[in-house]
């Protein structure tokens, strides 16, 4: 049953070269049906061959199957292969699982796109690329993998290439990504150089004899690279730009899938790390808690629904990186599964809510949704209720054991993780409340009911009247202009009407998903409870592949009940304050959301504001020194030879005694020469 | 004349002598009947006689000189009336590159005189007298006849460049030329009296000998005289700086004039040369070896830089002409074989080249010899396609094109010297064939330049009346372009003649110089 | 060398297949200058045929060469100049065969895909010219074929860039020119040099590469590294390597799309491949001298070249100075002088030829349709035409080095290799592919994203004829990307036998690797086959010796 491994990305792949050849032909909806039986066919493989692994025991839970052989060079030599192992095989069945969900969603959310078949090419071929990173058996295949998802992300998020935004967006997260890249590239040389190979059976075979310096260099090269990949601290700017993109793309790539796949990466070369100066992981556990707390202290103060929701997402991968770094790779892998799930489900709630509202993305033209998005509403409180990490919601478990590595690592780190905690519980419940309680702001025009947001999208309050006019198609991923959006032509995306909006619920294929991975992320728990070692199946299961690296807690039994119960409590403090804020208050003076945190600490303005000056007058430096000094240079030689012949040219006066005297002149010398030389010598 | 002839009775079998004789006495022989028939003939004829007469003699000529060179091998090579005239490979090849350049000019001026309505035969006589002044020059052994052969060769070229009665720069360039000449030919009597002081003859082998077995104990007269003469062989190859005559003579003497002084006037210079400087004196080389290399170098680098600055295409053609004199002083400065037989490859090639380029220059001067400037020369290619592929083929080699001839020349001097142990002599040879290219490019790129933008609006400079191309002139430039095509792709045989050729007289030794 | 002289024997006998290879070409352009310019469509037919069937001869010569071998095939050799041993004397291997198939690939694209504006006679005549002189580079085994080849190559491309170049050209074709000469002429007296040296050593002189190249030692180290100096100048500006690149954005921007295709595509490839055959094979003690130089410069060009390109207004410009980025990193290969990395090189060589090539080609589509490249004047192009755009972002990606394409696989080797030799300089380039990223994205977004204006409303969709030059591209891009083994096996021979030859003439090692991987791969190889067992075994048969690196090395050794 394992060689049908090969068979989980050759699906997408098909699926991916059938539409592109006759997508346009298929068109709306069939194109979107064949994509997501091509994805969900490859879940089914991908569930067999989990059903053949389980088949066999710890040891020889790992299949690798050569396809042909890449790249021969020398002594190099990489092929197109894959590694079925736990690990792989997880990732597999969540990434497959969720993206046929979010297919199926997508075809009700891109219906009546002018592109509808396009995005489903590109969606296939990122789930193949995503398998591939998964499914590789060497860093190379990975790294094809690791490019082709980042990719992807660039052609979807500037799918709607019209808008500005959506264009610079989707450079941005490639670039930004490319950065990270170029750390994976030198972590692969450097491991090819000691090992003499790059196939991860190498790795784990050869680990061992890697020098130190050598190990901790190839496992901070790859931090830079996955810290790039998953929108860690300093790389995570591109994140929330990409959520210009379709909030399907968010859901699949940009909180379930691509961005995990640092932390996939870093626990796949656990044993290198394992290997590495002690100080190393402590790195990876700070980046990652750092960045958690910072998404998080963002979050709290983003009207848009979705920036909310991409901060959150840099935060829970925070959270996981600190779990990588306190030896937790079980947790890592466990949080990742649980939050693909939960956090999925909030995005995917979150698009069905901007479709049923027109397109309005921004939470204050929103609130009392409850009741006439009622799946919506209700999957998405579950999903608030897991993040929150209210007990038993799976965010609860994952969450509360990185907690607890990390208490083991250091207890400053987890201060930081439960300080973050409190923080997740507040701006998520701020989110629930404003989208779906309290007062109605989408049954009046924008002016009336959100005055400042009015403002900002250049709406001289008062004139209450405009209708929207026609569909959007472009989109300001929710960077008010001064101008009035209203007045062009058309409405960028995330842009809704200016009157009054009478809000639906979605169709049944998008509601569907939302459903099934409420359950999921209600149930997510289960793989992995702390109780007895029984019920910690998903260590069981991973533990031929993280065993190398693997912390194992030191910590009382006492100590974990306490800490748990102190998060919960955290968890429920942070929603008590959000209700008070929120939920009792009117809204009408903004509460808790100053301007810094609303501009994200002026991190990302700050960083433009330099690539935009110093660093664009570096460049433009160089250019003009290449037009003006060493092209210069050239030309300067012409110039040169001109003006010698110029000056000489004068000698040609045309008198025949200025030649004559040329004449003798030269004949003096020349006589001189040979008769000083015949006489000295 | 007469007193070549006194000595003529003097001599028991003078047959050998005459046979030995035979290429000078037929361009003589040749120009003496067409001084006498001259007369006689109508001045405007349907055919040009006076040229074809010029054609026949030279080809008679040429064929004296193969028959005399087939027998080489048995009678070897030797000098007869009293050692003053020596019979050997390397005159011989000479002659015959002369005489080659006697027929291009021949049959260029042809069309020419009819085109300028000077119609006569006295421009062939010159060409005839001029080219036995050449043969002289290049098979003399005795100091004396090589200086006769020079002021025969002279006299008659300053003449011909006066050619055209009715342009005034015509006759200022024969006279500037002519006084210029006579003072450089002072300087190389001079020379030759010095040498005569030192070393007690005039007869080359006898120098050469007297060299070899005695040592002078002052030897500041024998190279003076050496300098001298060196001073006057400079002005005739027009090596800077001794070149300045060039440009203004090139721009005013007609074209086919300029095309034989380029090539066979040039040819006779460097023969002399040759056989005084590096054979006879071989074993003061390093005495004169650096002076030559002076030479090259300015000849070198005026005749590129020069040229860079240039509009008339005559004029660019003469700065042209002393940057290939200074590639020709380069294989002169190597004084080995190799660097002999590169010189006269490089001398071959070149009389063609500069035969078939001028060849084309006249062609396009037009009435009054006096269309050569840049601007006439702009978008030549679509009113006459076929003369500017010709000349693109022409510059293209002179530019040192491979697969043309003039790129083997080059080629050849370079590894002579570069054998000769100086690589920078090359390498500045080679850099200034770069600068030069310039100007090549600039003439090709004037013809060529397709349709330009902006300088579209105004008509074309000159009436775009296509340009009636007489045959004889057709004939050269086609022989001219297929020998520098054939000889770049097959050099075997030419490169063999050249040096079979040199003379064995060489002091060989491969050890570079310092 | 027995084995050349056998094979000059065989020569005379078979069909000269690769002297047909040059004359056919050239033959072809003497026929269609003889036609008449009243009939272009005569001519373009002509042309056409000709080239596809030079094309289909480089096919023939890759069907023919067969893998595995070191040495040169498919020799011949005839005497030219007996006196100074110089001979006509071609051959091809695993370095040359693919310049060869991509040469005769591109140039029957260019002349479907870039038909001259004017005048198409003499430009197709030019055109096929230029085709014999690149392949006559490729094949010649004799100094002077070389440089006859390498020089005759400038009089095709001058009349090209002058006579149906853009506004500049005048400029540009007369610096492309006097610029490439000027580095010729230290070729020549270093040829020149070269030869005689190694004839007053050995008594007889010869112009024959594999003849004064098999006899090192018979030239003196330190006059051989002058005379690596005089070669690598010349290849230097032909390359073009910072600080000698000035020449091309000119001639790049100038030439018609057919030029730039030819330019990018095969010619800058002469210089790079003259490193290669008369740098390290003609010199090896010498480069490994210069390596470290060579490196550096060829780093500096990487990331100065990609920066430089992010600047431009001119889209055929940014495309240009993205070449002098590839071709920095095809320098970092070369003299990295490891296997991987010179087979990275040559693969890119042939990747830089398609990926340039289809970009200047679709580059000038863009300007056939707008009369512009300026990239302010261009819009929102994806809107109007989508696929158009489509296959603009494959080749882009191709070029940026996205991995599953072409361009990867070489920069990948490369990087790699120099990482093994020279790991600082490969650190710094591989950043040059953040910045690659940067330039070729940004000029996308600017051209192909956002709402068209009026102006570009009208930007014709990709026409029939061009999808057709495209698609073998595009076809290339994908495969060399998937599956360059076929590529690589048949370079492998070549390569490690020109690092022995290095090894042997200098004091420089190839840096051998670890020996765990190759052990435990083939460990895990007998494990895939039955069934995958697990790793663990890897571990203990890991530790293993017989490094593959060192082992395929000596393995050539014989071979070769």
């Amino acid at each position: 049953m394992l060689e049908l491994t090969w068979l989980i990305p050759a699906l997408p792949l098909a699926g991916f070269v059938v539409l592109m050849v006759l997508g346009r032909r298929l068109g709306e909806p069939l194109a979107g049906w064949l994509a997501t039986a091509a994805v969900g066919g490859s879940f089914v493989a991908s569930a067999v061959v989990f059903v053949g692994m389980l088949g066999r025991h710890g040891e020889e839970r790992a299949f690798s199957q050569v396809l042909f052989e890449w790249v021969p060079a020398g002594g190099f030599s990489v092929d197109v292969g894959f590694l079925a192992d736990p690990l792989s095989v997880t990732m597999c069945l969540f990434i497959t699982g969720i993206a046929t969900l979010i297919h199926l969603y997508a075809i009700g959310y891109m219906h009546g796109d002018r592109d509808f078949s396009k995005f489903f090419v590109y969606l296939n071929l990122f789930v193949f690329s995503m398998l591939m990173l998964v499914l590789g058996d060497n860093l190379l295949v990975t790294f094809l993998g690791w490019e082709g998802v980042g990719a992807c992300s660039y052609f979807l998020i500037s799918f709607w290439h019209t808008s500005d935004a959506n264009a610079s967006a989707g450079k941005k997260a490639f670039v930004t990504n490319r950065v990270g890249d170029w750390g994976y590239m030198v972590a692969m040389f450097l491991t090819f150089t000691a090992l003499g190979s790059i196939r991860y059976v190498d790795i784990q075979a050869g680990a061992g004899g890697l020098a130190t310096t050598t190990a901790t260099a190839i496992t901070l090269l790859l931090l830079v690279g996955a810290a790039g990949k998953s929108a860690q601290l300093p790389l995570f700017v591109w994140l929330p730009d990409a959520m210009a993109g379709p909030t399907p793309v968010s859901a699949l790539i940009h909180a379930a899938t691509m961005v995990t796949s640092g932390v996939y990466l870093l626990t796949r070369m656990n044993p290198v790390i394992a290997v590495g100066s002690d100080w190393v992981p402590t790195v990876i556990a700070v980046v990652g808690a750092a960045t958690a707390l910072f998404a998080a202290t963002v979050a709290v103060a983003q009207t848009d629904i979705k920036k909310v929701l991409a901060y959150s997402t840099i935060s829970q991968l925070g959270y996981m990186f600190l779990a990588v770094g306190s030896g937790a790779y079980v947790a890592a892998i466990f949080h990742m599964v649980t939050h693909a799930f939960f956090k999925a489900l909030l995005f995917l709630g979150s698009g069905s809510v901007i479709h049923g509202l027109g397109d309005e993305q921004d939470m204050r033209r929103m609130g009392a949704l409850r009741k006439l998005l009622p799946v919506t509403s209700a999957t998405f409180i579950v999903g608030w209720l897991a993040i929150a990490g209210v007990p038993p919601f799976s965010g609860f478990w994952s969450k509360d054991e990185i907690l607890l590595y990390a208490w083991d690592l250091s207890p400053a780190l987890w201060a930081v993780g439960f300080v973050t905690a409190i923080l997740t519980a507040f701006y998520m419940s701020r989110q629930v409340f404003l989208t779906f309680f309290g007062e109605a702001r989408w049954d009046r025009p924008l002016a009336e009911a959100a005055p400042d947001l009015a403002r900002e999208r250049g709406v001289p309050a008062g004139s209450a009247d405009g209708e929207a006019e026609g569909r959007p198609d472009g989109d300001e991923a929710a960077s008010p202009t001064v101008v009035n959006v209203y007045e062009s032509g058309h409405l960028p995306h995330g842009v809704g009407p200016l009157g009054p909006i009478q809000p639906h619920e979605s169709s049944w294929t998008m509601t569907l998903p939302l459903v099934v991975l409420a359950v999921l992320a209600v149930a997510g728990g289960a793989l992995q409870l702390p109780f007895t070692s029984g019920t910690k199946r998903l260590e069981h299961w991973l533990e031929p592949v993280v065993a190398p690296g693997e912390h194992h807690l030191a910590v009382a039994t006492g100590t974990k009940w306490a800490l748990a119960a102190v998060a919960v409590v955290g968890g429920l403090v942070g929603i008590a304050a959000a209700v008070a804020l929120y939920l009792r208050r009117r809204r009408a003076e903004q509460p808790a959301e100053p301007a810094l945190l609303a501009r994200g600490w002026y991190y990302d303005s700050g960083l433009a504001a330099f690539a935009g000056g110093p660093g664009r007058i570096a460049f433009d430096t160089l250019a003009w020194f290449d037009r003006t000094v060493v092209d210069g240079a050239v030309n300067g030689v012409a110039w040169l030879v001109r003006g010698t012949g110029g000056g000489l040219r004068r000698t040609q006066s045309g008198f025949v005694r200025a030649y004559a005297g040329f004449v003798a002149f030269g004949a003096v010398v020349v006589v001189a020469v040979m008769v000083f030389r015949g006489v000295v010598l | 004349m007469m007193a070549l002839l006194a000595e003529l009775q003097s001599i028991e079998t003078p047959g050998v002598a005459w046979a030995a004789l035979s290429p000078f006495l037929v361009l003589v022989g040749g120009a003496t009947l067409l001084l006498g028939a001259g007369g006689l003939l109508p001045r405007r004829t349907k055919v040009g006689w006076p040229a074809l007469w010029t054609v026949a003699t030279a080809l008679a000529a040429i064929v004296a000189a193969v028959l005399l060179w087939r027998d080489l091998p048995e009678s070897g090579t030797r000098t007869v009336v009293r050692g003053a005239y020596a019979v050997d490979g390397f005159s011989l090849f000479l002659i015959v590159v002369i005489c080659v350049g006697l027929i291009i000019g021949a049959l260029l001026t042809d069309g020419y005189l009819r085109r300028e309505d000077l119609e006569g035969p006295e421009p062939s006589i010159l060409f005839l007298v001029s080219a036995a002044g050449g043969v002289i020059m290049a098979s003399a052994a005795d100091l004396i006849v090589l200086f006769l052969g020079l002021e025969i060769l002279s006299i008659a070229a300053y003449v011909l460049a006066g050619l055209h009665r009715r342009r005034m720069r015509s006759g200022e360039a024969a006279l500037k030329y002519f006084v210029l000449g006579g003072f450089s030919s002072a300087f190389f009597l001079y020379g030759i009296a010095l040498v005569y002081g030192a070393t007690g003859t005039t007869n080359m082998v006898g120098i050469a000998e007297f060299l070899a077995t005695n040592r002078l104990t002052d030897e500041g007269l024998l190279l003076a005289g050496v300098g001298l003469m060196l001073v006057g062989f400079g002005f005739k190859v027009a090596a800077a700086p001794f070149h300045a005559w060039t440009p203004d003579v090139y721009q005013g003497a007609p074209s086919p004039v300029v095309a034989f002084m380029a090539s066979s006037v040039k040819v006779a210079g460097f023969a002399g040369m040759l056989r005084v400087i590096v054979v006879t004196f071989s074993t003061h080389r390093l005495d004169w070896q650096p002076v030559v290399y002076g030479l090259a170098v300015a000849s070198l680098v005026v005749g590129a830089v020069l040229a860079v600055v240039q509009t008339d295409v005559k004029r660019m053609m003469a700065y042209s002409s002393i940057n290939h004199a200074g590639f020709v002083l380069v294989a002169v400065a190597a004084a080995s074989t190799d660097g002999i037989s590169a010189a006269l490859f490089y001398l071959a090639t070149y009389t063609l080249l500069v035969g078939g380029t001028f060849g084309v220059v006249t062609v396009l001067g037009r009435k009054g010899d006096g269309h050569h400037s840049l601007e006439d020369y702009r978008g030549l290619a679509r009113r006459e396609p076929l003369l500017a592929a010709a000349l693109v083929v022409f510059l293209l080699a002179q530019a040192g094109t491979p697969l043309t001839s003039g790129f083997l020349a080059k080629f050849y001097a370079v590894s002579a010297i570069v054998e000769a142990g100086s690589f920078w002599l090359g390498l500045v040879a080679m850099l200034t064939a770069v600068v030069s290219a310039f100007l090549y490019l600039r003439i090709i790129l004037s013809m060529y330049g397709g349709p330009d933008d902006g300088e579209e609006a105004g008509p074309p400079a000159v009436p775009a009346r296509r340009i009636r191309v007489p045959l004889a002139a057709k004939v050269t430039i086609a022989l001219a372009l297929m020998a520098t095509v054939g000889i770049g792709v097959v050099p075997d045989p030419l490169t063999r003649t050249a040096r079979d050729a040199t003379p064995d007289l060489v002091a060989e030794d491969p050890a570079p110089s310092p | 060398m027995s084995a050349v002289l056998a094979a000059t024997e065989g020569a005379h006998a078979t069909f000269p297949l690769l002297t047909t290879l040059v004359v056919l070409p050239a033959a072809g352009a003497l026929v269609v200058g003889l036609l008449s310019k009243r009939r272009p469509e005569l001519c373009r037919t002509v042309a056409l045929l000709v080239s596809v069937l030079t094309g289909a001869l480089t096919i023939a010569t890759l069907v023919a060469f067969e893998a595995g071998g070191a040495e040169f095939q498919m020799v011949e050799q005839y005497s030219w100049i007996r006196d100074l041993g110089i001979s006509w004397h071609l051959g091809v291997d695993g370095i040359s065969l693919f310049l060869l198939v991509m040469t005769g690939v591109l140039f029957p694209i260019a002349i479907i895909g870039a038909p001259a504006p004017h005048d198409e006679k003499p430009f197709l005549a030019w055109l096929l010219l230029l085709e014999a002189g690149c392949l006559g580079v490729f094949l010649a085994l004799d100094l002077f074929v070389f440089f006859v080849m390498f020089e005759i190559v400038l009089v095709p491309m001058y009349f090209l860039i002058s006579g149906w170049g853009y506004a500049e050209r005048r400029y540009a074709s007369m610096k492309f020119f006097l610029y490439t000469m000027f580095g010729s002429a230290f070729m020549l007296v270093g040829l020149i040099a070269t030869a005689v040296l190694h004839g007053r050593a050995t008594g007889q002189v010869t112009f024959d590469l594999v003849t004064i190249a098999s006899q090192q030692g018979e030239i003196a180290t330190t006059t051989a590294r002058w005379l690596f100096l005089a070669f690598a100048i010349a290849f230097a500006i032909k390359v073009p390597l910072f600080p000698l690149h000035t020449w091309l954005p000119d001639a790049h921007t100038q030439a018609p799309t057919a030029g730039s295709v030819i330019l990018a595509g095969v010619m800058l490839k002469l210089g790079t491949y003259g490193f290669l055959r008369f740098g390290l094979y003609l010199f090896p003690e010498a480069s490994a001298w210069f390596a470290p130089a060579m490196v550096t410069l060829g780093t500096v060009g990487v990331i100065y070249g990609a920066v430089v390109a992010t600047m431009q207004k001119d889209l055929k410009r940014l495309v240009a100075y993205s070449s002098v980025a590839h071709l920095g990193f095809i320098v970092l290969g070369t003299f990295s002088l490891t296997t991987q990395g010179l087979e990275g090189s040559v693969l890119q060589m042939v990747n830089h030829g398609i990926s340039t090539g289809a970009l200047f080609l679709l580059v000038g589509m863009i300007s056939d349709r707008r009369h512009t490249r300026e990239i302010a004047a261009l819009k929102g192009l994806q809107k109007v035409a989508p696929v158009f755009a489509g296959v603009f972002t494959v080749v882009m990606m191709s070029s940026l080095g996205l991995p599953g394409l072409n361009g990867f696989v070489g920069e990948f080797l490369i990087l790699l290799g120099s990482f093994t030799s020279a790991r600082w300089w490969s650190v710094v380039a591989a950043a040059g592919v953040i910045l690659a990223a940067l330039y070729l994205l940004w000029a996308y977004q600017r051209t192909f994203h956002g709402e068209p204006d009026p102006d570009n409303e009208g930007f014709r969709e990709i026409s029939l004829r061009e999808g057709l030059v495209m698609a073998p591209l595009l076809g290339l891009i994908v495969f060399l990307g998937v599956y360059p083994k076929p590529v690589l096996e048949r370079i492998e021979p070549s390569i490690t036998a020109l690092v022995a030859h290095v090894e042997g003439n200098s004091d420089f090692r190839e840096p051998a690797v670890d020996k765990t991987g190759p052990a435990a791969r083939s460990d895990v190889y007998a494990e895939a086959e039955s069934q995958g067992e697990g790793h663990g075994g890897a571990g203990t048969e890991g530790e293993g010796e017989a490094p593959a690196t060192d082992g395929g090395a000596h393995d050539e050794e014989g071979g070769g």
